[in-house]
């Protein structure tokens, strides 16, 4: 009888399960969901898929996979993602490069971030710590821009690349202060750091927890943080608010984003259970490890702030005329 | 003595049971990953990082460092024995360690790498215990311009790698230079030779283009000659070098390891040249230089040596400035930070025992890849014996699964096939592959470092004799090319006075 009565019972729960397997644009997960990092396994969105990725698949019932498709400005991942199957088991999460800068720079884009995706949630936001070698003699922006008339040419911003954050944000500072430092791209922030820690560059512009250390060995000298908190580790630094600089806001930050036409409610779902995971105090504590306050936001809110970010740093880009293709 | 003291700390840390037994996973897993072509240890560390969220930090640097300098000793075998190197630094293992494999002594190729990277690593253990302070300032010394007098030396070295005409070797070197070019130029953000394929934004991959020259193509030439394979029935007596030829690789695996510690420390570049210039060094100085790139035993000491013990400096500018050298150091630093830690000079102050701790288990897991590889050796030579019918089609699919996993897209198996191709090309005209890869993988570096100490030093050329270490891999460049030059033009001129 037992017997009879479990294969009843699987016999129904399979009908049950092909009953409730719902169509595409309902808001269950019915397969495996994909998490798309564009970017090689280690940087900050990688790590943040990795952590977050199991605690989505427990809340969705589905396993999650996070795949790499690397690449330098994380277009061919967010392509992939752009071109799946609008049924939200294909997501993608980048950073400001990807989703702010690239679009500018580069005219040939395959896909539009704004059409061909759909914001689902902001995740992390970074400020950047301003920070100068050691052997530079100043401690603050006004000394650094007096330094700079004194000294020209001896001023060097090591960046994380060509038409990165920190290249426009130098470049806008360059503009309001009259500052005429050189902007040295190097392939990713961590080759950055060890160009101006190693005095080949001078000024740097950095994720403030990678940054921070070196600060506090005075292998590096703070000037300033974006944003306008003060850290907590470097009380004494002003922000870029209180010193009256433009671009407040400049830094990075994660997002996440699915294919164009997935049906709102499975958005809404995306970002009812996102939210709920980025909400854990476990999360929270990772992302502050990570150098980050997690941010998060509905996918409207996400939306706008990608219109500003894009636009922002589009004025920048069409000022300076700097193109990648 | 605190270096004692320092180590007793550290061996407290990894010698507890625990830590071992992570210790030993690390070194398990990372040989398995070096010995499947193209499942890169980066994976592999990436998709294990979760799991070692819950463990405590030392247990978890101390399996991943495991994975990393495993995989460098595992990448060996499978370039000994089907010619597939796994990264950058075993393709030299190649060039020496196949073709022993194919004179039937590929269990002696397997031993020596073996015993040379134990060596090389236990070697490196007390170089990173007692020589870190001094290896961080030079590493900080590494500017732009030392860089690119870097790359000038290694690429004029890869000539004398090339045991044909030094015309064909310079030939290939300029031809892996020019398609090291492809992709998105660091300097200027623009695209070169990408014919608008997003794919070579970041130009071609190095998994590919290595697997396809090195492994397929080999596997091709291979095929179209008449197999003799009494030479691969070998009995198991016969797989282990004889005492005279140890000691005959001994002083390669010293200059090997020497070399491979202070490029091990550079950023960037250092690590991928160590193997590269163990060999070019070790093909001057030896006494039967002419067996090199015919099998010679030291061609597979000197650069194991020098790749091992640059696995493990390369941890000295992540552990003492949080500086990662490599990607797979980056990946190290997400590990740490993730964990609370963050790399930099603190660490050693104020977490001596997950520093020390992670150091003693370097010389630990070493101990174990030995234990666990000299067993192993009559396996890998039995494969050797499995019929070509079965292992070619085999190796040409781990060779497409490998090239696939390694960036995750089709298009990159296509470029292994096309260099695969052009391996076969290359091989039917004498032309080597090694000094291409080595400009392949070096002339971008040597482009971009040229760039960058030209624009800091606002058009200035005199930068690069005006600082001393630069000035001084200059200087030795020109010493090689003069040596280089100097018998050829020797032999000229009494072919002349013959005449």
């Amino acid at each position: 009888m037992l017997t009879r009565r479990i294969a009843l019972c699987l016999a129904v729960s399979a009908a049950t399960f092909a009953l409730a397997a719902p169509p595409a644009w309902s808001q269950n997960f019915t397969k495996q969901v994909h998490i798309i990092v564009p970017y090689a396994p280690g940087g900050t969105s990688d790590i943040i898929a990795r952590i977050i990725g199991p605690k989505l698949s427990e809340a969705i019932g589905q396993p999650v996979i996070v795949e790499n498709k690397p690449s330098s400005s994380g277009n061919i991942g967010a392509d992939f993602v752009a071109k799946s199957a609008p049924d939200g088991h294909t997501l993608l999460i980048t950073d400001a490069g990807t989703l702010a800068t690239q679009p500018n720079l580069v005219k040939k884009l395959s896909f539009d971030v704004q059409k061909d995706l759909v914001p689902v949630t902001l995740v992390m936001f970074s400020p950047y710590l301003f920070a100068v070698h050691p052997t530079v003699p100043v401690a603050t922006l006004a000394e650094l821009i007096a330094y700079d008339k004194a000294n020209p040419g001896k001023l060097n911003v090591g960046t994380s690349g060509v038409g990165s954050i920190q290249h426009l944000t130098a470049i806008v500072l360059a503009k309001k202060y009259g500052i005429k430092w050189g902007i040295v791209p190097y392939r990713g922030g961590a080759a950055a750091i060890r160009a101006v820690v190693s005095n080949e560059s001078n000024v740097i512009f950095n994720g403030a927890l990678a940054t921070m250390p070196f600060v506090a060995q005075n292998q590096l000298k703070g000037i300033a943080v974006s944003g306008d908190k003060r850290l907590p580790g470097l009380p004494n630094l002003p922000t870029f608010k209180e010193l009256g600089m433009p671009i407040v806001e400049t830094g990075s930050w994660q997002g996440f984003l699915t294919s164009k036409g997935t049906p709102a409610a499975m958005v809404a779902r995306l970002n009812t259970e996102l939210r709920k995971i980025l909400a854990t105090p476990e999360v929270v504590n990772k992302m502050a490890e990570l150098g980050g306050d997690v941010k998060t936001s509905t996918p409207d809110e996400f939306g706008s702030w990608l219109t500003k970010a894009i636009g922002e740093w589009g004025e920048v880009v069409k000022a300076e005329n700097i193109s990648l293709d | 003595m605190d270096l004692i003291a320092n180590l007793a700390t550290g061996f407290a840390v990894s010698m507890t049971p625990a830590n071992l037994g992570f210790c030993f996973l690390g070194a398990l897993i990372g040989t398995l990953v070096g010995v499947l072509p193209g499942i890169a240890p980066i994976t592999t560390i990436a998709i294990l990082l979760p799991f070692t969220f819950s463990l405590p930090p030392s247990s978890s640097l101390i399996m991943l460092a495991g994975i990393f300098y495993g995989a460098q000793y595992g990448g060996s075998t499978t370039a000994i024995l089907v010619n597939v190197p796994g990264e950058s630094s075993s393709i030299v293992t190649c060039l020496d360690g196949h073709q022993m494999a194919k004179q039937g002594r590929a269990g002696q190729a397997l031993a020596i790498a073996a015993i040379a990277s134990f060596v090389a690593g236990t070697i490196a253990t007390i170089v990173i215990a007692t020589a870190s302070a001094p290896l961080t300032w030079l590493a900080l010394k590494f500017n732009a311009a030392e860089y690119f007098s870097l790359m000038v030396l290694g690429l004029t070295g890869s000539v004398v790698l090339a045991h044909g005409a030094p015309d064909k070797a310079i030939a290939m070197v300029l031809v892996g230079l020019l398609l090291g070019l492809v992709g998105i130029d660091v300097n200027s953000g623009a695209p070169r030779m990408t014919m608008d394929l997003a794919d070579l934004g970041d130009g071609i991959g190095f998994v590919p283009i290595a697997i396809g020259m090195f492994g397929i193509a080999e596997l091709a030439v291979t095929l179209g000659k008449v197999q003799d394979r009494s030479l691969l029935a070998v009995k198991l007596k016969d797989m282990w070098p004889s005492w005279a030829e140890i000691r005959q690789c001994i002083p390669a695996m010293l200059r090997g390891t020497a070399l491979g510690s202070i490029l091990g420390v550079l950023p960037g570049g250092g690590a991928a040249l160590s193997s590269f210039a163990a060999y070019g060094l070790e093909k001057k100085v030896s006494r039967n230089s002419a067996q090199f790139g015919r099998g010679a035993i030291e061609g597979v000491a000197a650069p194991e040596a020098a790749n091992n013990a640059g696995a493990q400096t390369s941890f000295i500018p992540l552990l003492t400035l949080g500086i990662p050298g490599n990607a797979i150091m980056a990946l190290m630093v997400g590990a740490m930070m993730i964990q609370g830690i963050q790399p930099g000079p603190q660490v050693i102050v104020n977490q001596p025992d997950l520093f020390w701790g992670v150091i003693t288990s370097m010389w630990l897991g070493n101990v174990m890849l030995v234990v666990l590889n000299l067993p192993m050796i009559g396996l890998w030579v039995a494969l050797l014996r499995v019929p070509f019918r079965l292992m070619f089609p085999a190796i040409v699919l781990f060779c497409c699964i490998g090239t696939y996993s390694a960036g995750n897209t089709v298009f990159d198996i296509w470029v292994m096939l096309l260099f695969s191709a052009l391996g076969v090309f290359f091989y039917k005209v004498g032309a080597e592959p090694a000094p291409f890869v080595l400009g392949f993988v070096l002339g971008p570096m040597m482009e971009e470092n040229f760039r960058r100490a030209m624009y800091i030093s606002r058009g200035d050329p005199l930068v690069f004799v005006e600082r001393p270490i630069s000035a001084l891999l200059l200087l030795m460049a020109v010493v090689l090319l003069v040596i280089l030059v100097l018998p050829s033009i020797r032999a000229k001129r009494e072919e002349v006075f013959q005449e």
